[in-house]
């Protein structure tokens, strides 16, 4: 019964090892091409389409060069290959290449420049300058009259925009937190600026304005320090948001200043007088400024 | 000498009735000349869904144009990614950025279509759209035709999402879009 029971076993571990093994091959002979795209200079061409063809087996796979260039293709059957690089305003190369099983194959492709493409337009003729007649079959940007300028990888700009992206995005999360303490400031106003406060009462409020206060100042920093993209013209809500830092800002300066003044006041025994009066009246404006270009950019109204 | 010049006047009628008939047939024989669609306007928008407000980004800088050939029609519609206006120019920055707009400045979308689908009142089209420097291919997408005169109206929506094209859901107050952003899709084409 145990003889059975192992001959059993180990004819199910043969068959599964036999199952597998085609597929544990095709893994092993699974070769890979990979390289890089540049033009005639030596420059890299982004976005460029390499695509590789089976004559054989008529298989085919296509991918895009990324911002450095650079394309790999996996998992490809071992056998010869037509591979071919191609971009907008270049003359698309075709070589061919054989991969062997389990290989990695660079291959590089030097893109030159369409002998037959016309110069860039810096302005098209109004009426119908995009769809002007073409003979290529396959239409391709250049023949919708877009400028190069406007179709050229702008490396430092987006750069630019990914660093105004993570400064205003902490903006965002310190704003958010800012509301925290504001909010338990003024809610703890209410017993430090009465006839019958402590001085716990008054502590208290101090400490949580003085952390807004804090808080503020660095939202406000990665707001201001944020790089600013050329040409860009404010538009809709974010002016509304905008304006709101010329009172909340200002604000943010008085209302410490006012408050420090009215709680030396208090803890001298006086009645807060003076200048120092205005320090309620000022903190809520300031809040009300904060609140409002809080909820400026984050509801549609 | 009669029958001679009987017999010339018979092949110069032969070779005249042969240059005839083949003038006649020839310009069957000629491969046709290529037609093309022009795109006269083009509104692409996208809409954006997040759980404080829906936000739509429009652009009519769309180009685009049509080239057929043996039957077969090839279409190339582009637009620069800058000039979707969602009316807000920090949100718009902030989509140029997360789309990788100022890397890959064009969106375009190509589609191969039969010239005779030019008749029909939906047409289903198999797009290839490349954006943030990714491809993304969807097929069977449906869109209306409305001939207009001498022009036709094409409207549809693209089931487009973000993570077709590898893009990070951008956040507001820390919650993020949704993943579907569907484009919608109205232009007007007119043959050449």
């Amino acid at each position: 019964m145990r003889d059975r029971t192992a001959n059993l076993a180990s004819a199910l571990v043969v068959m599964i090892v036999l199952l597998l093994a085609p597929c544990l091959r095709a893994q092993e002979s699974e070769a890979t091409l990979s390289g890089k795209v540049t033009d005639a200079s030596g420059a890299i061409v982004a976005n460029a389409k390499v695509s590789v063809k089976n004559p054989t087996t008529g298989q085919t796979m296509d991918v895009q060069t990324d911002a450095t260039g650079t394309y790999n293709l996996t998992k490809l059957a071992p056998g010869e290959y037509e591979v071919t690089a191609s971009a907008e305003g270049f003359a698309a190369k075709i070589e061919k290449v054989t991969l062997a099983a389990g290989a990695s194959l660079t291959f590089n492709a030097t893109l030159s420049g369409l002998p037959s493409a016309p110069p860039p337009q810096p302005q098209a003729p109004a009426n119908n300058p995009p769809n002007a007649p073409s003979s290529i079959k396959e239409p391709s940007l250049a023949d919708l009259g877009f400028a190069s300028a406007e179709t050229k990888s702008h490396l430092k700009e987006q750069a630019l925009l990914d660093k105004r992206t993570h400064m205003l995005r902490i903006h965002q999360r310190l704003g958010l937190i800012t509301t925290i303490p504001m909010i338990a400031s003024v809610a703890t106003s209410i017993n430090a600026g009465g006839r019958h406060t402590s001085n716990t009462d008054r502590t208290v409020h101090m400490v949580l304005g003085s952390a807004t206060a804090d808080l503020y100042f660095m939202t406000a920093y990665f707001a201001i320090r944020a790089p600013r993209v050329e040409g860009t013209k404010s538009r809709g809500p974010i002016r509304f948001h905008k304006a709101m830092a010329w009172i909340h800002g200002p604000g943010m300066i008085l209302t410490p200043i006012l408050g420090a003044i009215a709680y030396s006041q208090k803890n001298n025994g006086q009645r807060v007088q003076g200048m120092a009066k205005a320090h309620g009246p000022v903190a809520i404006v300031t809040a009300g400024a904060f609140g409002a270009a809080l909820l400026s950019v984050s509801l549609r109204f | 000498m009669n029958c001679e010049s009987r017999n010339v006047k018979q092949i110069a009628r032969l070779v005249t009735g042969s240059l005839l008939l083949l003038f006649l047939l020839l310009p069957q024989g000629l491969p046709a000349a290529e037609e093309q669609w022009v795109l006269d306007q083009c509104t692409l928008s996208y809409h954006v869904s997040h759980p404080l407000h829906q936000v739509d980004g429009v652009s009519h800088a769309g180009r685009g144009k049509g080239v057929c050939h043996e039957g077969q029609c090839d279409f190339l519609i582009a637009a620069p990614v800058k000039s979707f206006d969602s009316g807000d120019s920090n949100r718009d920055l902030h989509m140029l950025q997360v789309t990788k707009g100022a890397e890959f400045p064009i969106v375009t979308v190509r589609t191969r279509l039969p010239e005779s689908d030019a008749k029909a009142a939906t047409i289903y089209a198999d797009l290839e759209i490349q954006f943030a420097g990714q491809t993304a291919h969807y097929k069977q997408v449906p869109f209306q035709l409305i001939p207009q005169g001498s022009e036709i109206k094409v409207t549809g929506t693209i089931p487009a999402t973000l993570s077709d094209f590898k893009i990070e859901a951008p956040t507001l107050l820390t919650l993020p879009v949704k993943n579907e952003i569907p484009i919608h899709v109205e232009m007007t084409w007119h043959r050449q």
